[in-house]
């Protein structure tokens, strides 16, 4: 959604005021922004390693053969996917 | 751009990532219906409306917005890197963006059992809430930078502007 272009910066941080002379530096959302991303991603890694590894890209494979889940023989055997749906 | 094709491009914009939004919404609600509904008819009938909410309306809109998200940001003077908002909510979409086509099938394969009437306590999972409710919050986020579009430009976005004021005096 970025529209109508401009120069928001301009005002913003180029701020010169007593002792403050050209800021350039990283915006404080920025780094708040980088700092909650930091511990989401902490915690995911956390929440794998609790899990015994056990999501991720394999999991999500039907045949769970790259470590992850692996469905039951019945269930695979049987298993015709929607028409459509594959790509 | 030309304005008009501008304009035209901010609409596809908006229109592909507020209903991405809102397509998630209702995943979310039947993720929690399969959950927490007792009829088994019902609860393999929201796991298969997953499936085909996946891959009908959720992997278009998400293609689609990333890709009219691009066109955007390098169509207009706010570039693909140059501004923070811009930048992060491009990583965001695009995380998103990879989980969800990663996460399909996961999906295919709940709503393969759901067609099988395989056991209920097999089918339950809080796996799809749990994705659907974390895609929400980060489609919220960028709905938010979006609109708000806070300040602050990125050190390449810097030089893009000192470059383009020595070269207009």
């Amino acid at each position: 959604m970025t529209d109508s272009p401009p120069d928001p910066d301009a005002r913003a941080d180029t701020r010169a005021g007593p002792g403050r002379g050209l800021t350039t530096s990283t915006p404080r959302w920025v780094k708040v922004f980088g700092i909650i991303a930091l511990v989401l991603i902490l915690l995911v890694v956390v929440m794998l390693l609790i899990g015994g590894g056990s999501h991720g890209p394999g999991r999500h494979t039907p045949s769970g053969d790259a470590g992850g889940r692996t469905p039951p023989t019945s269930v695979t055997e049987g298993h015709t996917p929607p028409d459509g749906h594959r790509r | 751009m030309t304005p008009r094709v501008r304009k035209f491009a901010l609409t596809a914009h908006v229109i592909s990532s507020v209903g991405w939004l809102g397509a998630i919404a209702v995943f979310l609600a039947l993720s929690v219906a399969g959950l927490t509904i007792r009829d088994a008819q019902m609860v393999r009938a929201a796991y298969l409306a997953m499936e085909l909410t996946a891959w009908s309306v959720l992997v278009p809109l998400a293609l689609a917005s990333l890709l009219s998200g691009l066109v955007q940001s390098l169509g207009t003077p706010w570039g693909l890197f140059q501004h923070y908002w811009v930048l992060v909510k491009l990583l965001l979409t695009m995380l998103a963006t990879i989980v969800l086509l990663m996460y399909t099938q996961t999906i295919s394969y709940t709503a393969g059992l759901a067609a099988e009437s395989a056991d209920l306590r097999e089918l339950r999972n809080p796996s799809p809430a749990l994705h659907a409710g974390a895609a929400l919050l980060v489609l919220l986020v960028t709905t938010t930078l979006a609109v708000y579009k806070p300040r602050g430009r990125t050190p390449y976005g810097w030089r893009k502007q000192h470059e383009q004021a020595v070269s207009q005096p």
